[in-house]
Order: structure tokens, then sequence, then C-alpha cells
């Protein structure tokens, strides 16, 4: 059978097939990604996509968490110091309901007392990075002003808003509780219970009862306020359990597009042996016919 | 004496045959590297006997014919691979540019749909800050302007496809012509009862070239005259005529190519034409259709959500991007965010400045349907997946129709191709024929001057 005489078309086709093989391990290397155009892993391009996703959205839950959880502390500090200002108040009610009083003591005590009303109305005031924290969604407009005509001493102005931030797929956090469920709930009002007792020990009738109300509005306050500890708890865990999700995410976007370098290093120097070879083969068709002998 | 003379006149062809082998070897080692020669050989027979007193004598050698070894089938063949790898190849040079804009998933469409719903996530926890709100604006206005340089790269590359086409048909009408003008020629030639072999490879090598371009099937009419038309029956050449094809603007803005006044652009099966013809009017439109039904169906639920909610101040949301065209078309090239002050973003549910409640209606478009029954990422990663695996197929098939070319073009050679060394070796034999048909004239030429000088001394020697 006859051969083609002409083999250097197919030849340098081989050639320029080594060549394409050699740029394409060295375009791995010097970019790292394994996925540069769509063409090397339609799938895998798809997939680096969602991830790239995940990841944005993993480091947006990450970041609200952080903000959060400034919010949530500030919040929980401030009814930390709250309490301890109810429970000063208890103990000088205590005190003023001692019938030995004389009424300069007394007056001495409502005044102290007083001063405690007005350090718990400015807690209750509180701001975080210029917004109140216990006005629900009014952050605004100051949650509690000193009212001549309410029998609490205070009007709240906020409203019964809660924000909930979305801190994981499909999973919520409420991060405020309005000052109305705290501070100024029906029945159970520290503003109310306070007022109440300043009124008391200066008239010296029914401090105890007045003293009891103070200690129910404190351990109101105390329950409500459970909600703060919890949810930073919940911030805490979710953080945790966000930044394992984050080396995931991470490492799955390394195996779908990043270059494997000790192959793309050794797919590129076997192509450039095989560059090699084929050059010296085509060097040798070069040349010698029958007519190099015929002299 | 006549057998003297007879002796001779066998060795004067021997001679003659030799020669013009020679000369044959000769003219194939000349054009080896003639693109689309066919080698000539020459045949020869021995001439036909006479009688003589009863017996039977030859009358030497006597030159048949001169013959180029060319297959038909496999011409045929060979068309049709080049027509399918042109087309494949002009299809994966377009799909390779067109791919680039699909490329890395940490930025472009993709990344910036991410961005966005990001941008609207970190607002949540405070949902009155100007500064996060303006970011939010500002994530929305880089995704439209993604969308928007994407569909004009797209369209600017669909223009320039429009001038490959017209230079293509140029290129094909010059084929045409110079096919039909060979033709002519060769006409002629074979009514004169003369060899258009050389003729016959170069109007072959025209007709590769054309393939190039187009499907074009080669029917053979009486005479060595040949018909071309292209597979659904345009015809191209007839015999000597050769019929130009045209181009004209179609009503989708492009150049339509048309056979008199029939429009066969979407016809046309094979060839650098057909591939790019596949690409500006079926993958480019495509891709960009999809683009617009995700910037419409994207936009319309962002603003729809928005007009769910009330901005800072207190006021019902409004739209966030400009309401994209009726319809969808054009969407991804004007998408356009419609606002410029971070306030108008509607995060509330009630009206408070400090409610984060509608952003939960923002957000909720990232896991909605909004085009074609998917979320707006998962609707861009499959666009990715479509393009890069039809790049690749399209690859693949490339090089496939690659090899099949090229085994047939070894066919083709070990058939029609010039080998230096064979005819190297025909010239020595053919060298050696002549010599001794020499040799024998220079000895019948001794016993011619015997046979004159018989038995007498003379000057003839």
């Amino acid at each position: 059978m006859r051969v083609n005489p002409y083999p250097m078309p197919e030849l340098l086709a081989a050639l320029n097939q080594t060549e394409l093989k050699a740029q394409q391990a060295a375009l791995e290397i010097s970019t790292g990604k394994s996925v540069n155009v769509p063409s090397d892993d339609p799938s895998a391009a798809a997939l680096l996509v969602d991830n790239n996703d995940q990841a944005t959205f993993n480091a947006g839950f990450l970041h609200d968490l952080s903000a959060i959880n400034g919010q949530l502390s500030a919040a929980d500090s401030t009814l930390s110091s709250v309490q301890t200002a109810l429970r000063q108040a208890l103990s000088l009610g205590v005190e003023g309901g001692n019938g030995t009083l004389s009424d300069a003591d007394r007056a001495a005590i409502v005044a102290q007392l007083q001063g405690i009303q007005s350090q718990v109305l400015a807690l209750a005031n509180s701001s975080y990075q210029g917004n109140y924290l216990f006005s629900g969604t009014i952050i605004g407009t100051a949650p509690y002003a000193v009212s001549g005509t309410d029998p609490s001493g205070v009007t709240y102005n906020g409203n019964d808003g809660v924000n909930q931030v979305a801190v994981g797929n499909g999973y919520q956090l409420a991060i405020n509780q309005p000052g109305s469920q705290l501070f100024s709930a029906q029945g159970n009002s520290v503003f109310q219970a306070l007022n109440d007792l300043i009124v008391a020990v200066g008239s010296n009738t029914g401090v105890d009862t007045a003293v009891n109300e103070v200690d129910s509005a404190a351990n109101y306050l105390s329950v409500q306020g459970v909600f703060y500890g919890n949810a930073l708890a919940q911030v805490q865990s979710q953080t945790t359990y966000l930044n394992s999700a984050k080396l995931q995410i991470s490492e799955q976007q390394n195996s779908l597009g990043a270059a494997d370098l000790s192959v793309a290093a050794t797919d590129l120097s076997s192509a450039q042996t095989d560059t090699q070879a084929a050059l010296a083969a085509i060097s040798k068709f070069a040349g010698n016919t029958l007519f190099d002998y015929l002299r | 004496m006549a057998g003297l003379f007879g002796t001779l006149s066998i060795a004067i062809s021997g001679l003659a045959v030799s020669q013009q082998q020679m000369e044959t070897s000769s003219n194939n080692v000349a054009n080896a590297n003639t693109k689309g020669y066919s080698r000539e050989v020459v045949e020869t027979e021995a001439g036909a006997p006479i009688v003589i007193s009863g017996l039977t004598v030859g009358t030497g050698v006597v030159l048949d014919k001169i013959e180029s070894l060319r297959d038909p089938i496999l011409e045929i063949q060979l068309n049709q691979a080049t027509q399918q790898q042109s087309s494949l190849n002009a299809q994966l040079a377009q799909l390779q540019t067109l791919q680039t804009h699909f490329a890395g998933s940490t930025s472009g469409i993709g990344a910036d749909i991410s961005n966005f719903f990001n941008s609207l996530e970190q607002l949540s926890p405070d949902p009155s800050s100007v500064e996060l709100r303006q970011s939010v604006l500002t994530a929305a206005t880089n995704l439209a302007t993604d969308f928007r340089s994407t569909a004009s790269s797209l369209t600017t590359q669909e223009g320039n496809l429009n001038l490959i086409v017209q230079q293509s048909v140029d290129e094909v009408n010059s084929l045409t012509a110079e096919i039909a003008s060979v033709g002519q020629q060769i006409a002629q030639l074979q009514n004169a009862h003369q060899d258009a072999s050389t003729l016959i490879d170069q109007q072959t090598n025209l007709i590769r070239q054309l393939s190039g371009f187009v499907d074009v099937q080669v029917i053979q009419t009486g005479n060595g005259g040949i018909n071309l038309a292209t597979a659904n029956g345009t015809a191209l050449v007839t015999g000597t005529q050769s019929f130009a094809l045209t181009t004209k603007t179609g009503s989708d803005g492009n150049s339509h190519i048309f056979a008199g006044n029939q429009d066969i652009t979407s016809s046309l099966t094979g060839g650098s034409l057909a591939g790019t013809v596949q690409v500006r009017d079926q993958e480019i439109p495509g891709i960009l259709n999809q683009l617009d039904q995700l910037a419409t169906g994207f936009a319309n639920a962002v603003n729809a959500a928005n007009a769910q909610g009330f901005d800072l101040n207190g006021h019902a949301g409004g739209n966030i991007f400009t309401p994209p065209p009726a319809g969808g078309t054009g969407a991804a090239a004007t998408l356009q965010v419609g606002i410029t002050d971070p306030s108008l973003i509607a995060a509330s549910s009630d009206g408070t400045a400090g409610s984060n409640g509608n952003l939960t209606n923002l957000l909720a478009v990232a896991t909605q349907p909004v085009a074609g029954g998917q979320t707006p990422i998962n609707a861009y990663s499959n666009l990715v997946f479509q393009v890069g695996n039809t790049t690749s197929d399209t690859s693949a098939d490339a090089d496939a129709a690659g090899e099949i070319l090229q085994q047939l073009q070894n066919q083709r050679g070990s058939i029609s191709g010039v080998s230096l060394d064979e005819e190297a070796a025909s010239i020595v034999q053919f060298q050696t024929a002549y010599q001794a048909s020499a040799r024998v004239i220079t000895t019948i030429n001794g016993l011619l001057a015997d046979a004159v000088n018989l038995g007498i001394e003379s000057a003839m020697q």
C-alpha cells in the first residue's frame, strides 16, 4: 500500500497539539486556576458561581453577626446597670419603711430614690451608634420622656417593633426588645413601681407594698432581659458554625477550580518533552530522498 | 533490409517513449509541492504486432496516455470534510471570544448578583444607615453596568460577524467566477481532444477552497463539465457560468445572503459561512435573550419587593431599577438603577425609620424564581454552563472533524501525492531504457553500414 509521501501537515498538526497542551498547562500554573474559561469544565464553572454566592452570603451573615453582637451587648449591659439601680432602690425602700425615721431622713431617701429614677430613665434612653436601643423601630426618638400627667411619671414614645436579621439560610434572629415590653409593661412597669415607691416613702404609707412592686418589676425585667443573653449565645454559636462553613466553602472552591500545581507542572514538562520529540522527528523528514543517493 | 529499418524504428519508438516518461517524471518532481496537483504516470503499450512470413512480430512501444492519478470519490469526501471542519472552526473561534464574558466566578454578573443581596443583608441590622443604603445603590449600579456591558459586547460581536459574512460572500463570488472561467478553458481543451489534467487539478483546488466557505456539491455533467450548488439547491456554477451571491441587510439588522431574490442565509449547512451565521443568528441571540429574561425578572422582582415597604421618609416604596421594556427584549442592554437617593430604599415594613421588615422581602428575591423558573444566581450559573458546554462540545467536534480531514488528505496523498523517491527510481529506470534503446540504434547503424557495404571495401564505415 502506497503511503502518503507528504506527511508534513499531519506532523505539524501533531506538533500544534503538543504546543497547545504546553500552553494550557502554563496558563493553569500562572493563574493558579484549572477553570479559566467555562469550556475548561462547564459544570465546575457553573458550580463555582454558586460557590461564590454561598461564600458571599456567608460573609454577609458573619458581618451581620458581628454588628448585632455589639448592639445586643450594649443593651444587655444597660439592663445589668438598670438591675443594679433597682436593687439599690429596693434597699433604700426597705430602709425608708423603717418607722423610726425622721421626716428629714425620709426626705433624704426620697431624694436618692428620685436620683435612681432619673438614672433608670437615662439608661432606658440609651443609644448605640446613634440609634435608641429600646424604642422599638422608632430609633430616632428617645423611648421615654418625663410626663407630669402619666401616673408612672413617663410616657413611652417608641413602638412595639422588633427587627429580625437573617443570620443563616432561613435563620432569623430578633435583635431588639421594645421598652414597652421591658420597662413599662402593663402591671410590671419599672417606672410605675419606682414612682409608687417614691410616693410611699414620702408619705410613709404602703412602703412594703411599694417595695414588693419594685421587686416584682425587677424580676419581670430580669425575665424579659433573658432575651438578650439568649440572643448573644445564639450569635456566638452561629458565628462558630459559619466560620467552619466558610472553610468548607473555600475548600469546595479549591477542589472545583484551583489548579493542581504538581499535576499542571508535570503536564507542562511532558508536553514540552513531546514538543521536542516532535520537532526532532520532523527535522528528520527534511531532505533525504533517493535523489541524494543517485549522484 | 526492411528488418533492419524495422528494428531501427522500434528502437526509435523506445527512445521517444523513454524521453516522454522522463519528461513526465520531471514534471511530477517540479510539481511536488503544487497544491492539489495529481501525479501523472505514463501508460504505454506494445505496438500492434504485424505478421511477416507467418511470424507475429512486435512493432515497438506506443504511448497510450498520460494519466493523472486522482480519486473522484475521495475529492467529494474531502470537500464534505472541509465544509464540516470550516463550519466548526468558524463557530469555535466566535464561541471562544464569547465565553470570556462569562469567565471567572468572583467577578461578572453572577458575583454582582451575590454582592447586591449581600449589601441588603448588611443593611439589615441598621436599616436607617445612609452609608449602608448607599452601598446597596452602588451594588445595584455595578450589576446594571455589567448587564449593559455584557449585552453591548455580545451585540458588537454580532455586528462584527456581519462584516465577516460580507467578506466571505465576496470570496465565494470570486471563487465561483474563477471556477467557471477554468471550466471554460477545460471545455475548450477537451473539445480539442487535449489533456486538461492540470486545469482539472486547479479547478478541484478552487472547489476545495470554496468548500471552506459554503456547503458546495459537485455534479458532473457530460464532457467533464460540472455544476456547483449548495446542499439546498442554490446554483453557484452551471457549466461555464457562475452566479454571484449578494448580501442585504434584513429586518433584524444583520446581513442576509441572497441568491437572486431568495434568502438562503439559514439554509447553509457547511463551510465557514454556515458556522458564522449559526453563531450570529442562533447562539448570540439565544444568550442575549436569556440575559434579557434574567434582567427583566430580576428588576421586576426587586421593584415589586421594594413597593411592599416604606422608605426612610415613611413613603411607600417605588422602583429601584428603571422598569425593563415590556416583552423583555433589550432589558439587559438598558438595565439602569432609577434612583440616586439612598433613602428611597424601602427597608421598613411599617413606615418607621428603624424597621427592617421589608428587607426580608427584598432578600427573598434571591431565592425566588425570576427567570425560566430559576433563582437569579441559578439562572446565571446555568447560562455559564450552557456557554461553556457549547464551546467545549464544538471544540471536541472541530478536533474530530480535523482528524477526519487529515485522514482523507493522507489517503489523497497516497494516491495522488508525488513521492520524490519514486520519481527518482523511475528516472533511473527510464534513463537506463533510453540508454539501451540508444545502444540498439548505434548497433543497427553499424549493421546498416555493413549491409550497405556488403563484400565491398568502401568509404562507409
